[in-house]
Order: C-alpha cells, then structure tokens, then sequence
C-alpha cells in the first residue's frame, strides 16, 4: 500500500506553482521528487510548492525539498514553499530547517510575488 | 483536479488489473469449455508472461500420487510436455502438495534447505514459485512458474498464482467430474438398452427423453411417439388419471413414484398389469428429472385373482408362469413354491417347504426381512420387501417378493406370494445415487474452498459470519470483508443465482472480482458497474450482491445494493434499514446504472448484511419478513455470536433453509483510549496503516489535531527506522506500542536491526523530528534489536 498524494501544476506567469495533495512518505517520496522536477522548464522563474492540501509529509518528504532546492539552484531558479498559518506541517519545517534551502510563505500569491 | 498517483502505486494497480484480467480469462476459459488441456495451457502462459519468468508448467498428480505427468509447459524444452517426473525428486511440488500451501523460493543458493530438482538445474533455475493445485485429498497437481535469476516473490505474485491455481482446480474437477457423468449416462443407457426390463428418463420438465427397447416392444409405439409430454399415454384408460395424478403429486415433491396400473402390451393387444418406480435423479446438484423402470407383474396380480377362484386353478397356473410364486399355512409355513421360484433358486421342493424363510437369502439382508415379514404376518397385512436372494448359478440377485392374505369363507388360510427379479433396476438406482453423491460432495467442497476460511482481523471492527447451507442444493452465497488502502472497510454480501457447482464456481469468481476491485475503486457504485462488465464480458451469470464501504473512524457507509435486499442498522437509537443505493443484480445488463447511498453509523451500531435466503419465504410478503426480521433485532444483545444465534432462531425457526444463508454481523468496536498494540510487516507500505491507526487511538485518547499530527509524525519517523534496519525481505517485522499513562502519551517502536549512525543530512533530519516534537525519547539496544521510547505530555493533562 503506497501513500496517495496527488500533483497538480499551474503557471503563474514564469512560475510553476504545484499543488501537492495528500500524504508524502518514504513510498511516494521519489515520485513525487521526480513529477515536480519534470514540471518545471528550462525557461521558468522558479517553482512553488504549494502544500495548503498536504496532510502528511515526513522526513522523506523533506529531504526531496532540500534535493529540489539543489538541483534547481544549479539551474539557478527558486524554490519556495506554501504552508499556511497553524498547518500541523509548520514545526516540522521548522525543526528541519527547511527555510534555508526554501523560503516560506503563507499564501500562494506571496510566494508567486517572491 | 487531475488524479495522478504515483509511479509505483501506478505500476501496482496495472500488475493488479493486468492479472485480475488474466485470472477473469483463465476463469471465463475454465466454464467456457471443456478441453481442459488448451485451458492449462493458456494458464502456464499467463503465469508466465504475468510474471515475467523463463518457464511455467502444470503438473498433475498420477492417481498412485508417486509421479507428476507434465500437462502443460511454457518456456520449458517441448520434449519435456507429457512426460512423467518422479514426485519424491520434484522436492518443492511435493512439499506444496503436503503443505497444501504455495511455496515461493526466491534464490535456491540462499536457501540450504531446498534444492531445484535435477531438471531444474539442467535448466539454470535459481528461483521458484509453486501452487498446489485442488483441494487436499483430490490435489489435481502443482502449477509452478521458475526463473533463472533471483526473484523477489512477493504476497500480491503468490496470490496471482494461488487465484489461477484454484481457478483451474475448479476446470479440473469439473472435467473430471463431467466425465465421470457422461461415463454414468452412456453406461445406464447401453444397461438399459440390453435389460429387458423397461426404463424410461425424463427431462426436469418431466417430459420423457429416454425410453429403452424393452419400453418399446411392450409398447409397440416408436422412440419419436414416445418422447415429450406423454407420460400416461399408453396406460389403461381407468387408471390414467390416478397414474397422472400419483405421478404429479411425486414429481412435485420430488418423491419416488411407486404405482401399479395396466398398460398397453402390444404384442398380444392387451393391457397387463404393471409396476412403475420413478426416482428423482440430480446432476451437478440440481434436480434433472426422473428415471424409471417398469416391471411386468402380470401374473402377480393373475395369481391373486385365481387363488381367489380355486387353489387347484392357481396351482396349475402358478407352475405355468414365468415368475415366482409361492404360499404359506397360517403360521407362515411354506406350502408350495412353483417351477419359477425353483428354476432361479435352483433348490427342490422338498427343500424350499416350511421354515424355510431364510434360505438363499443374503446375510446382510436376512435379520431385516425376517423382522419385516413377521410384523406382517402378525398383523396380516399385505407384506412387499425387496431383498437378495441366492440364483441357481451362486450369484446374489435382487427380488422384490410381495405376499398377500388370503381367506377362505371369511377365515384367513394363509399367504399367496410372488417374487419378481428387479436386479439390474437396483443396479442402476445405485449407480445414479452414486453419482448424485459424488457431484454433491464436489459441489460442496467446492464452495467450502471458495468462502473465506475466516474474516481478516481487521482492527476497530468485529465481525461474525454464518453461513447456512441449504439442504442437498449448493448454492453460491458468500460474505468478505477487506481493508483498502484508505483505511476503510469494504463488505459484502453476495447471492449468486442458481445452484450446483456452476453456481459456486461464479460465486469464487464474483468474490475475487470484488476483492480486486474493491482495493482499486473507492466508489461503491464504480465498483458495482466494473465488475459487472466483467461478468457481462465473460460467463452468463447473474448476482445480487450489497457492498458497503465503512469509515471506522467517522462510522460513514456508502453502499450499492444490487438487486439486494438492504442491510439493517442497530443503532442504540433503534433498528432501521439502509435504504437506497437499490441497482440492478450484477450480470443482469450492460451498460447499467449503478446507485449509491451514504449514512452514518452512530458510535454502538451493529450492522447485519444478508442474502435473501433469510428474509425469503414462500408465501409471505417480502416486507414482512423484513418486519420479522427487524423486530428480532430490535432486543439488544451485546454479545455477537448470540445475536446471529437468536436471530437465525427467530426468523428460520428450523434452521433448516429452503435457499443458502449468508449472515455477517459487524461491529465497530469502541476505540481504545488505554493502548495500542501492533505488530506490522517491515516495509515501507506498513507506514499508511500505522498512521490510519495511531490517528483513531490518538483521537480516542483526546490528543488534540496538532499533538495528533505531530505524534503520529514522530512514531512513523521511528517506524521509518525499524523498515530501514530491518533483516532481510522476509519475515521481518516491527512492533509498535502506544499507551496513555496519567496523562502521559508513551510511545515505543521495537525492531530486530540496529540503527546505524546517521546516513547522510536524510536520516538525521528523522532523528531531528523525533527529539525535537516528543519530551523525552529514549533509544537503546535489546536482544539484537533497537527499542525507542517516546513521551509527550499531552495539553488536556497539562490544562488539567
């Protein structure tokens, strides 16, 4: 049984904002890495993770923020990511340092905006 | 928004539907047709394409059980179709075959205690999956795939290989079991044929499909005028209508007819009196009409007739007559015996005169007819018993001996006997009940194999099955329940239409349909509408089937009743049923319209699903019965087994059904707010079920959303570990344990491997979120194994 998680993708001008729904662990983890990366072009600003609909997302979902960051750091575009206030994700993120290899917003405008 | 799930869970549910495809076909192919051969054949194909091995084969048990014949091959060098392997060198066959379980080896140089046979090695095998195939007792053999490099084998490639295994058990018994019918019938039809009693065969209809040379001397008409509706037709104008009517009232009840009449003797253009039996004869346990056999007792009732006249009259035309006459004194003494009886015993006079009772007859039925033809002597009654008696040639033969009183000026003087030989009429009864024994215990181990041997535990949810048979019919109820990926339950209840072993092989294909898809679709009414295009697609069948998706956590159902009759609700409130979701039975219509309903099951709920068997009764309207059946319900009963119990007395008081009943009673369980106790399979799919589990216990012990989330989060991190660590792909497994302690959340993980030191910023980042959302975690080593206790004091006991 494989964790359900669910990816969208939508264009904000020159960023891709996706939108991930559902649970994020050590089964879907890969998967999930490798739809992201292959929905940003060459050509594109940067790439919002959008996790207002995530319910679960553990250490192996952090890690594939952490290996976006790199790989699109290289292509030199931005990773930043969307939790909203009082998400149960928030301390984790924070324990995890995820703010130092992708910025956080609350909402999908401010991280559009940059 | 588009639903995309992931590459492996993607992979997974086309290896899934790709393989319940190949299991629907090979079950479509088993009750298509008859070649058993091409069928095997097709099925070492599929199991060998499905799972990407070099070779796969059927081997089938010789009847002394020391030698496999090859059946069917894929992949293997074609000289090796149709040879005979000796089964003591086939060690991995053999022990599935004793173990009566599938068998899986997924690198024979990793495992010292089996060995590839000589051919398997001559082939470069290196890893192996095989299946008994049939039920123990009648094994048909071994379905085997085999590759040449290492594999894997896991639960879902095992299963896949257990469904075609039994699928094709069922093609196997069938075959045997349609040939041994076919044998039966040619046999009974060349005895019937070259006796020169006269047998007759009728259809379920009751119209006469066989009637045999013997039937048509007498009757002098053809074998054309003979068939259809024409029972009675050559039977004296007074007796018809009793005849007809003796023989509807039998036919009815499907009793055995036994009637004398006169009937048509063409040869001499008179009637002569006849003795007709029929007995209801049953193929694949359903009733299939009736055989006969009629007897010339002519001179019997003759015989009769004269004494009535005068004792020397009979005598003269006793010696005369082709059967066997004999008479008694008063007290039951042989008086005479005439030329007939002597010429089948081969006895004299002198012998046979007097006490002479038991003579010649056969030990096993001696004490019996004694007792029988002393009670009527007694009562001076007419007496009939059918019996063995010893011929002149030594050979035991059946007679049906009949002995009537007689008086003389009002005072009784005795007995007049006759005896008739019915032998190869017993004979043929004999074989028919024997064949009707053997279709029945196949049709009834069929289905025993085919119903869950018992319900998955599935936690938070109590569950009690029963299952009624009813009387000599199979027929294809069954009830399962299973857990999906979600975390919901799925249930179900189905009642496939007709009997016999058609019914119960539909029945085991319906089930694994609903178990397939039900793991796939979320959607009751999808699931309805996908597998009744499979039954549509393939065999003409038809089902009512409920299915109901429970949310354990919320007691949300969504349910889809297929021309089922609707579950009942026992809520503490009241008893009530779940209307709506009414669709169409499974099989009845393509494209059909499937509905769904949803409700709420309130905390405390008992849910009984049902087939009609328990709500159907001749001559009493449907809501009634459901009333009946709703008013036994409405007393509470907390204990489970009791409340199936009384309600199985209440409504079928003689628990003797007319159609099968399938009964499953659930219950989900109260929560548990002191522990939580799991031991789960080391692989990273255990993780979505620990989380559906810590999250209902945690929301039972008042944790609240945030503590919920990060707890779970916490004790899945360290589960993460144990999969990690664990030995090895077999049976490894981890135990999780979580209890609330004065207010204390304490959560443990134990797992048999050592946690090595941090494995890259990935793993560290693991140990991170442990320490930093739990108070106090404690990691230690045990017995070869790693123990991590947790604490987090939760905000209701911090507030309190």
């Amino acid at each position: 049984v494989t964790a359900p998680a669910e990816i969208a993708v939508e264009r904000h001008g020159g960023t891709l904002v996706a939108h991930v729904t559902g649970e994020v662990d050590m089964t879907n983890a890969s998967y999930v890495r490798d739809q992201l990366l292959d929905s940003v072009p060459n050509d594109a600003l940067g790439l919002v993770i959008d996790l207002n609909e995530c319910r679960y997302l553990d250490s192996a979902g952090i890690e594939v923020i952490f290996d976006l960051a790199r790989r699109l750091r290289r292509r030199r575009q931005d990773l930043r990511i969307v939790v909203p206030p009082g998400s149960p994700l928030t301390r984790v993120l924070e324990l995890t340092e995820v703010a130092t290899a992708a910025p956080i917003h609350e909402t999908v405008d401010s991280a559009v905006a940059g | 928004m588009l639903r995309r799930p992931s590459h492996r869970q993607r992979d997974e549910l086309r290896t899934l539907a790709s393989r319940q495809a190949a299991v629907a076909e090979i079950g479509r192919l088993a009750l298509a047709s008859d070649d058993l051969d091409a069928l095997l054949r097709d099925t070492v194909q599929a199991a060998r394409s499905e799972l990407r091995t070099d070779y796969a084969s059927v081997l089938e048990l010789t009847s002394d059980g020391r030698s496999l014949h090859v059946r069917a091959t894929a992949g293997f060098p074609d000289d090796m179709l149709g040879g005979v392997l000796r089964a003591d060198a086939e060690e991995l066959s053999r022990i599935a075959l004793d173990r009566d379980e599938p068998l899986a080896i997924g690198d024979f140089s990793a495992e010292p205690d089996f060995e590839p046979s000589a051919v398997q090695r001559e082939l470069g095998v290196t890893s192996a999956l095989v299946a008994p195939i049939g039920v123990p007792g009648r094994h048909f053999g071994v379905l085997g795939v085999y590759a040449r490099d290492p594999r894997p084998y896991e639960a879902d490639d095992v299963n896949f290989v257990r469904a075609l295994a039994s699928t094709i058990g069922l093609a196997a018994e069938r075959s045997h079991h349609a040939g041994r019918v076919r044998d039966s019938e040619a046999r009974f039809r060349e005895l019937a044929d070259t006796t020169p009693a006269l047998m007759w065969m009728t259809d379920p209809d009751a119209h006469v499909t066989f009637v045999n040379e013997g039937w048509l001397r007498f009757t002098g008409r053809t074998r054309d005028e003979e068939l259809g509706d024409t029972f009675g037709l050559s039977a004296h104008p007074d007796d018809r209508a009793e005849l007809l009517t003796r023989w509807r009232q039998a036919f009815r009840r499907r009793e055995e007819l036994r009637f004398e009449y006169r009937l048509m003797h063409a040869p001499t253009g008179t009637h002569r009196w006849v003795l007709e039996v029929g007995t209801p004869r049953f193929a694949d346990g359903e009733f299939a009409g009736y055989v006969g056999t009629t007897t010339d007792i002519h001179e019997r009732r003759s015989m009769e007739e004269a004494l009535r006249e005068s004792e020397a009259g009979f005598r003269d035309l006793a010696d005369s007559a082709p059967v066997m006459i004999w008479t008694t004194d008063t007290r039951g003494l042989v008086t005479f015996v005439n030329e007939g009886w002597m010429r089948f015993t081969g006895t004299t006079l002198a012998e046979e005169l007097g006490s002479s009772w038991a003579l010649g007859v056969h030990p096993e039925d001696v004490e019996q007819m004694l007792d029988s033809w002393h009670a009527s002597l007694d009562m001076r009654e007419v007496w009939e018993y059918e019996y063995r008696l010893m011929s002149h040639s030594g050979e035991y033969r059946w007679i049906v001996d009949r002995g009537v009183p007689r008086y003389e000026g009002g005072s009784f003087v005795g007995y007049v006997g006759a005896a008739v030989d019915i032998h190869e009429r017993i004979l043929m009864q004999q074989q028919l009940r024997e064949v009707y024994e053997i279709e029945h215990t196949i049709a009834e181990t069929l289905q025993r194999s085919l119903l869950p041997e018992r319900l998955p535990e599935i936690e938070g949810l109590r569950l009690v099955p029963r299952y009624l048979p009813a009387g000599q019919a199979i027929g294809g109820d069954w009830y399962d329940a299973l857990e999906r990926m979600d975390g919901r339950v799925a249930l179900i209840v189905g009642d496939v239409v007709g009997h016999g072993l058609r019914a119960a092989a539909t029945m085991g294909q319906l089930r694994n349909a609903f178990r397939a898809y039900g793991l796939i679709e979320s959607s009751p009414a999808e699931v309805m509408a996908r597998v009744n295009r499979l039954v549509m697609s393939g065999e003409d069948a038809m089902a009512t089937v409920l299915y109901l998706v429970l949310d354990r956590e919320t007691g949300e159902v969504t349910y889809s009743a297929a021309g089922h009759p609707p579950p009942l609700l026992l809520a503490p409130d009241g008893v009530r049923f779940l209307e709506g979701g009414r669709s169409m039975p499974i099989g009845a219509a393509d494209p059909a319209v499937f509905r769904e309903a949803s409700g709420v099951v309130p905390p405390g709920s008992t849910l009984l699903l049902y087939t009609d068997g328990l709500v159907e009764r001749r001559n009493v309207p449907l809501e009634n019965s459901l009333a009946a059946l709703a008013e036994a319900a409405s007393e509470a009963e907390d204990d489970l087994e009791k409340l199936c119990d009384r309600l199985l007395a209440a409504v079928l008081p003689q628990l003797n059904p007319s159609d099968d009943v399938a009964l499953l009673a659930v219950r989900p369980s109260a929560v548990s707010a002191d522990a939580l106790r799991l031991s789960l399979p080391a692989e990273p799919e255990s993780l979505a079920l620990l989380r559906r589990r810590l999250e209902r216990f945690l929301h039972a012990a008042g944790a609240d959303e945030l503590e919920s989330y990060e707890i779970m989060l916490t004790v899945c991190e360290a589960a993460g570990n144990a999969i990690e660590h664990a030995y090895g792909p077999g049976d490894a497994s981890f135990d999780v344990e979580a209890a609330l302690v004065a207010g204390e959340l304490v959560a443990s993980v134990r797992d048999s491997g050592h946690w090595r030191d941090r494995r890259g910023e990935h793993r560290g980042r693991g140990i991170k979120i442990i320490m930093g959302l739990m108070d106090d975690v404690n990691i230690e080593s045990q017995n070869g194994g790693t123990l991590v206790t947790m604490r987090r004091r939760l905000a209701h006991a911090r507030a309190a």
